[in-house]
């Protein structure tokens, strides 16, 4: 937890949920974990605002309980964990995917999920269907039947899925809801991994509800009251035999779909529609086959690929087969081929892709920011590895001096590093060797720090906007309620333009000024966000092929040790 | 009766005659004089007189100073040479020796001829009628000291253009997809050829040349290369294998971060809210939401 992503995790909280749990959500992000009196002595708030505060942060499982380290009896120890809290920079990408896969209907109960966090399959039915019957023409309304159809089909797809059961609060308990096991924890046993939803075999299931009926609308009387209860659950007196089934959003699964796109997208680019849309399929035969920390898919065969490529895409299998080993031949490696048999087996590489990704951002970084020599350089050192500072200039073809230039402005900002390889063991200079290199992984973590920073400002540039602005926009929204009230009970329409004019011409063009930055802002977080998630599931994905292959090295190494024991036993 | 040698008259006193007869005696010679032999010649010579002049001829340049198990020997320097020599000192003889034994891949000393490149800072000097050796001018990149870059930039763009409307061409002709990857290709003698042709190039460049500048465009993430096998004797293998280039398209679109203020700010590690750069005055960010 990099100071970073706390600051950013705490303009989020702030943002979503009030001060009061940013106060308290940076507290714990900061302290580890911690119990419930001492986030109270230490952050000096009072009980009754600090318990709501950790309820508002288990509800969207940015927080996780547990028993004390203590041993039984001691109390709960709350904690966070700053990837949870992240991920509300990519909430509006969530929605947006869920509404092209499966239209309003989806993105309405996406949406709520995400604002929710938990909520019963009935209560989210309920909600949408009235949603979207209040956007509805009079006198249509939204039956409950269709929404459910779309829930069951997030659900098949695993978009949804339940939250883990709480067995209570005993302690000596083990099914707590999934929580991240500390790593400083002495007393938490290797084997008790904390339980994934996906360990619990309901995970997908939908219960059997019954929910029938049509969204209401809300009448224009109820406004104001519909305003106090919106953020209340509804107290329905209706029972649907679904109580204490909660759902939330399956973030990995969303970023699975995320990683594809962003491979057919690379494909798509170097290569052709078709080549793509090959990988597309291949992608998706492979959906429920291969486990998230895969590097590559199972091998599909060239038969299988042919028979479920789109009816649009008529090509005959022989160009099917040259498009393959085009793929293959490409030095990207997208696609690798494991096999001959069904006409060949081919997988999709997707450590592969992601690493050229993210090299392909890095390099795209360099090339923005210190011009396209500096990119040359860059990529030459990416592709050599070790090069002499004569090397680079002599390769690169840039004049000594500028190219010396160059290599030390990127030194000096670390994303070149220089290795020193002695000729005699006193390290002299003019005895010594001076390679330059480049190290893909710890430059890729780097610029994700830079990343989160960046979103940080933009987010505290927005809020200094609207702060500077807020006189003028409490008036404004002051103008729009008078308008409204005006025009619902039937004003003229010269006292709607009297009050229309209370804005100045001036005013208004500031507004309008304050919006456009206010929208570069967002979608600038947005954007940026695309590249956090590159750069985290490269570096999520080197992590988890370097630990197996640590794995195995320490198997090798404790067979040796015992060899030798036995060696020396055998009567030496 | 004595036997009447018919000499020569020299006058005696003439310091020019005696170094003219003194050369005449080298020709004659070829293998070189010693002492002895002008003593014998002009025996009314003095030694003093003898010593002057020869001092003077070795000093002129046209006389070569050797040494044998018996003693000294002069011997005539070639003429050609000795008109160069024409007013230097010793001293510079015998770096102008030294030159001469490096060849014409020059020699690192300090005076006369043409300075070539320097890369290293070691000023190299060669014979003014010999073409100096590829490794020390720099090739074709360098001329008068100086790399030119902008030339090799033209080549770099020319090259790029040469390789992308192939490339285009490949891909509409609408065949089929291996064709048109392989039509893409183009060998780096094709590239050598129409670099050639296009004429842009004073100097004669080789297909090193062109294959140093082409990694160039790879390095610029522009071009890719494969190597294949080729038949000994195919136009432009070498050593059974060819070099494929082609023109290819980036694979992202410029990240999102560089899409900010922040991505390309040059005091990002100063800034801090609160501080004098901060988010909220950043005059890279007032510039950026107003454009």
């Amino acid at each position: 937890m990099t100071a970073q992503e706390v600051r950013l995790c705490g303009l989020l909280l702030r943002e979503h949920f009030g001060e009061v749990v940013e106060k308290v959500g940076t507290h714990l992000l900061k302290g580890g974990a911690q119990n419930l009196r001492t986030i109270i002595h230490e952050t000096g708030i009072s009980l009754d605002l600090v318990k709501k505060s950790l309820c508002v942060l288990v509800q969207h499982g940015a927080c996780v309980f547990r028993s004390g380290r203590k041993g039984a009896g001691s109390p709960t120890e709350y904690q966070t964990c700053c990837d949870r809290i992240l991920r509300i920079l990519r909430y509006p990408r969530y929605i947006y995917t869920a509404k092209t896969l499966y239209g309003d209907t989806g993105e309405l109960i996406i949406e709520e999920l995400l604002q929710r966090g938990h909520m019963t399959m009935s209560g989210t039915i309920k909600t949408v269907a009235d949603r979207l019957t209040q956007n509805m023409e009079e006198g249509r309304s939204m039956d409950y039947s269709e929404v459910s159809s779309a829930f069951f089909r997030l659900v098949e797809t695993h978009f949804l899925q339940r939250c883990p059961p709480l067995a209570g609060a005993e302690p000596k308990d083990s099914a707590t809801p999934a929580a991240p096991a500390p790593p400083g924890t002495p007393a938490a046993p290797v084997s008790t991994a904390p339980p994934t939803p996906e360990s619990f075999p309901d995970c997908y299931k939908v219960p059997h509800v019954t929910l029938v009926g049509r969204g209401k609308r809300q009448l224009a009387s109820e406004d104001g009251e519909d305003q106090r209860n919106a953020k209340k659950a509804k107290m329905d007196s209706q029972t649907h035999g679904d109580e204490g089934i909660c759902w939330q959003v399956n973030f990995e699964r969303f970023h699975l779909h995320f990683r594809d796109q962003a491979i057919i997208s690379a494909v798509a680019n170097k290569l052709d529609q078709t080549s793509s849309e090959i990988v597309r399929t291949m992608l998706r035969m492979s959906e429920v086959t291969t486990s998230p920390t895969a590097t590559c898919t199972k091998p599909l065969s060239a038969n299988e690929i042919f028979r479920s490529l789109p009816t649009s895409y008529n090509i005959p299998r022989p160009i099917l087969d040259q498009y393959l080993t085009l793929l293959i031949d490409d030095p990207m490696e997208f696609v690798g081929k494991a096999g001959e048999s069904g006409g060949g087996m081919y997988v999709v590489n997707m450590h592969r892709a992601l690493a050229n990704l993210a090299r392909a951002t890095l390099e795209s970084v360099v090339q923005e920011r210190f011009g396209s020599r500096s990119a040359r350089i860059f990529r030459l050192l990416l592709r050599k590895r070790h090069l002499e500072q004569k090397q680079v200039e002599d390769f690169a073809m840039i004049p000594a001096k500028e190219a010396k230039d160059m290599l030390y402005t990127l030194l000096s900002q670390n994303l070149v590093q220089l290795q020193e390889i002695p000729k005699t063991p006193d390290y002299a200079p003019s005895r010594t060797f001076y390679l330059y290199t480049v190290n893909q992984l710890p430059t890729a973590r780097m610029l994700l720090q830079n990343c989160y920073k960046t979103v940080a400002n933009l987010v505290e540039r927005r809020l200094f906007e609207s702060k500077e602005s807020k006189r003028l926009l409490e008036k404004s929204q002051r103008i729009e309620a008078i308008l409204a009230s005006l025009q619902a009970s039937g004003a003229e329409p010269e006292q709607l333009t009297e009050v229309e004019e209370m804005i100045t011409a001036p005013e208004k063009q500031q507004l309008e000024a304050l919006r456009l930055h206010i929208n570069k802002l967002d979608s600038a977080e947005n954007q940026v966000d695309e590249t956090i998630f590159l750069l985290e599931s490269y570096i999520n994905s080197t992590a988890s092929t370097s630990l197996l292959n640590d794995i195995d090295g320490v198997r090798l190494e404790g067979q040796t040790h015992i060899d030798l024991d036995n060696a020396s036993r055998a009567g030496h | 009766m004595a036997e009447v040698k018919v000499k020569k008259e020299t006058n005696l006193s003439d310091a020019t005659e005696v170094e003219n007869r003194i050369k005449q005696l080298c020709q004659q010679f070829p293998h070189g004089i010693t002492d002895q032999v002008i003593q014998n010649d002009m025996p009314q010579l003095e030694p003093q007189q003898r010593a002057m002049a020869i001092n003077k001829l070795l000093s002129l340049g046209q006389l070569d100073l050797l040494r044998n198990s018996s003693g000294l020997l002069y011997r005539m320097k070639d003429v050609q040479s000795a008109s160069k020599m024409k007013g230097s000192d010793n001293q510079e003889k015998l770096v102008y020796q030294v030159i001469e034994d490096a060849g014409n891949k020059g020699s690192k000393t300090w005076i006369i001829h043409m300075p070539v490149r320097c890369a290293s800072k070691k000023k190299v000097y060669m014979l003014y009628n010999l073409q100096p050796d590829r490794s020390v001018t720099g090739g074709a990149w360098y001329s008068d000291q100086d790399f030119e870059s902008e030339f090799v930039e033209v080549l770099n763009q020319q090259c790029f253009k040469f390789l992308q409307s192939k490339a285009e061409v490949a891909r509409d002709s609408k065949q089929s997809p291996m064709v048109q990857r392989n039509s893409s290709f183009a060998t780096s003698h094709e590239v050598w050829k129409y670099i050639s042709e296009l004429g842009i190039s004073k100097v004669d460049l080789s297909m090193d040349d062109i294959e140093t500048i082409l990694n160039t465009l790879i390095y610029d993430g522009k071009v890719e290369m494969t190597v294949i096998a080729a038949k000994e004797g195919t136009v432009g293998s070498v050593d059974g294998q060819m070099k494929l280039y082609r023109g290819v398209n980036p694979v992202i679109q410029p990240t999102g971060l560089v899409r900010t203020p922040c991505g390309l700010c040059p005091v990002f590690d100063d800034c801090h809210e609160g501080g004098e750069i901060s988010p909220s005055n950043c005059i890279y960010m007032t510039e950026w939401l107003d454009f």
